[in-house]
């Protein structure tokens, strides 16, 4: 049954394996629905709070930095769903098989370790995504109808989502990789949560910010992760200047991309893997 | 030590036609090169050092200390192709650390390895398509699907024809009886159904190279002789394989080229028969007589060269000797000669004996004495 070395075989790996793997980490999360309805459980008590908090502050009717109470809820219910994506799965599961040395068996595949974290990631997000746009459409019961967006805010809308899942692959993917180095992954991760919650505007929207941190707030890749798409869903970034938003996306896509691309180059020279 | 010089028998036509992919990607192929080739293989590995305690830990953030652990230390090794290769070594040898440099897992901290031409970890997607690998202690299935769906991704991942698949798989069936664990998902597996999937996952694409760590361990004895016939088969086919075991038994009867590895150095690399014959000549048989041996040291003069104990009671007496020297047969008539016979055991000298003794160090191989006096 030996065949020739890799006879006639492309060495392009088909797109469909990376599909495939999607779908596997998809199927992989819905055989734990509990533990996922109990994350999905958690940060919906966290977004809860932040909405009775805002609706508190911006009870007199008046406006705060550009935002009324309609805007306020529209902007923190986009910003829980883009900050489910790429949540923990694609981090937690890296760095327990760096940690534990399984990752030799993600190396012995024919595929490319970053592409196939990436589709893992994808087929993760698709189950983030639905179920947090769920529990979008529970609050709007409960809080009210969400400003409908223009049909051009609406459409550039999407395309910014778009961005949301790559974007925040490129921050989680290179600081699992970190694990190369410290062997534990609780810090960093906790770090990593502080600063794109933080800096991506998901805890206060970046209009609060001072100026000169609401500079590097916009030019940094967090942003993308969670403001723009808030932003345009609610109007207050149109026309160029949601393009431009837009267009920071996309580069910093490619540039973390190619960043995360660099640093597995060093990163799996570091590799250990004890025990057998 | 081995010699990696070309062999005598160059490649034949269907040897060359199927390497003729890896002349079109312009990897240096060179005609006559063996299908696994390593030199001066080493891999160094920096242990952090820290002090005993919890002030010890602390120290070690400030005033960073490591060691090298020196895992592979120079190696050299040739594998040709449809051998069967026995790797064999204590803990911490380097096994283990090889077998991960050559699946392009590690990064080598210096020397050079080619498999089928190509450099593991700078080509490790292409090499993975070559090779099929079992870590005994970990899986490659996805834990939470069933053991088909695992199959079906790597079929995907290899870009195998639907009809190929399912001829590999059902060849496979015939061997590992797979049919009762295709449908349960890996998590469920008891270790024996476990590594009979694995083996089924390692093997789907029908790779020309096949690394096998530790793939008994932990197995009972029914589930052992299945690999090891399964692995026998895969020989008689023509694969390549590389086999690294602390269970010699899995050796024995499957592979005819052992490699002793020890401290990351090469200690041993030859034919396993050779070693047996060279180092594992001693057998001992024990009788059990119906009356007291009257006269043993006629017995001896007999059996010229042969030890000649007494057991546990007076009626029962082992002889040693060289069964390169001394026949059985004799043996058995010397003894007739001298007591009624009642029960007659052989103790076949095993290769574990030769290995456990290179271990301990009671026993210089050829190729390390050889070194020594370099």
């Amino acid at each position: 049954m030996t065949l020739p070395l890799d006879a006639g075989r492309t060495v392009n790996v088909p797109f469909r394996a990376y599909r495939r793997l999607a779908l596997a980490a998809l199927r992989s999360l819905t055989a734990y629905p509990m533990s996922f309805a109990f994350s999905m459980l958690a940060s919906a008590f966290s977004a809860l709070a932040m909405l009775y908090l805002w609706r508190a502050v911006l009870s007199n009717g008046r406006a705060s930095s550009g935002f009324d109470w309609p805007h306020m809820k529209a902007y923190l219910l986009v910003t829980f769903v883009a900050n489910s994506l790429v949540s923990a799965y694609t981090d937690y599961q890296m760095c327990l098989r760096i940690r534990q040395g399984d990752i030799a068996m993600d190396l012995i595949r024919p595929l490319d370790y970053q592409r196939a974290r990436f589709a893992e990631a994808c087929g993760f997000g698709l189950y983030e995504a639905g179920a947090g746009i769920g529990a979008v459409a529970v609050a709007t019961l409960i809080f009210g109808g969400l400003p409908a967006p223009s049909l051009r805010s609406f459409g550039l809308f999407l395309l910014s989502a778009v961005f949301v899942l790559p974007l925040r692959f490129g921050i989680v993917y290179t600081s699992g990789l970190v694990t190369f180095w410290t062997q534990n992954y609780v810090g960093v991760q906790a770090a990593r949560i502080a600063l794109v919650t933080f800096l991506s505007g998901s805890l206060v929207p970046l209009a609060f910010f001072p100026g000169w941190l609401r500079v590097i707030a916009g030019a940094a890749p967090f942003a993308g992760m969670a403001s723009t798409p808030a932003l345009i869903f609610g109007g207050q970034l149109q026309g160029a200047a949601a393009l431009r938003a837009v267009g920071v996306q996309a580069v910093w896509t490619v540039a973390l991309w190619l960043l995360a691309r660099a640093f597995w180059l060093r990163a799996s020279r570091q590799l250990t893997v004890n025990g057998g | 030590m081995r010699a990696t010089a070309p062999k005598t028998h160059g490649p034949d036509l269907a040897s060359l036609l199927s390497y003729g992919d890896i002349f079109d990607r312009r990897h240096c192929y060179i005609a006559g090169m063996a299908l696994i080739d390593v030199s001066d293989l080493t891999k160094i590995f920096r242990r952090p050092q820290k002090r005993p305690g919890l002030l010890g830990s602390f120290r070690h953030l400030i005033e960073r200390r490591f060691t090298d652990h020196v895992a592979v230390d120079h190696l050299n090794l040739s594998v040709e192709r449809g051998e069967a290769v026995a790797y064999v070594g204590p803990n911490g040898a380097g096994k283990s650390t090889t077998v991960k440099m050559l699946t392009g897992i590690l990064v080598p901290t210096s020397g050079d390895i080619r498999v089928a031409g190509l450099t593991p970890h700078r080509d490790r997607v292409t090499n993975a398509r070559n090779i099929g690998v079992v870590f005994g202690q970990r899986t490659q299935l996805w834990w939470d699907l069933p053991v088909r769906d695992s199959l079906e991704l790597l079929r995907d991942m290899h870009g195998i024809p639907e009809a190929r698949f399912r001829r590999t798989v059902e060849r496979l069936d015939a061997v590992l009886k797979l049919t009762e664990i295709l449908p349960s998902t890996a998590r469920r597996l008891s270790l024996g159904q476990r590594m009979r999937a694995d083996l089924a996952a390692a093997l789907i694409h029908e790779p020309a190279i096949v690394y096998l760590d530790e793939p008994t361990i932990g197995l009972d004895i029914a589930v052992k002789d299945q690999v090891r016939a399964f692995v026998k088969q895969l020989i008689a086919e023509g694969t390549t394989v590389m086999l690294t075991t602390h269970d010699l038994g899995d050796i024995e009867d499957i592979c005819h080229r052992i490699v002793i590895l020890d401290e990351g150095r090469l200690l041993y690399d030859g034919d396993l028969q050779a070693v047996k014959d060279n180092y594992a000549r001693e057998r001992t048989m024990h009788f059990q007589v119906a009356t007291p041996i009257t006269d043993p040291a006629a017995l001896a003069v007999r059996l010229p060269g042969a030890t000649i104990t007494r057991g546990d009671s007076d009626r029962e007496i082992a002889v040693t000797f060289d069964r390169l020297a001394i026949a059985a047969g004799d043996v058995l008539s010397a003894v007739f000669e001298h007591a009624e016979v009642v029960e007659v055991e052989i103790d076949e000298a095993a290769i574990e004996h030769v290995v456990r003794k290179v271990y301990a160090g009671e026993l210089k191989l050829a190729a390390q004495r050889a070194k020594e006096a370099a």
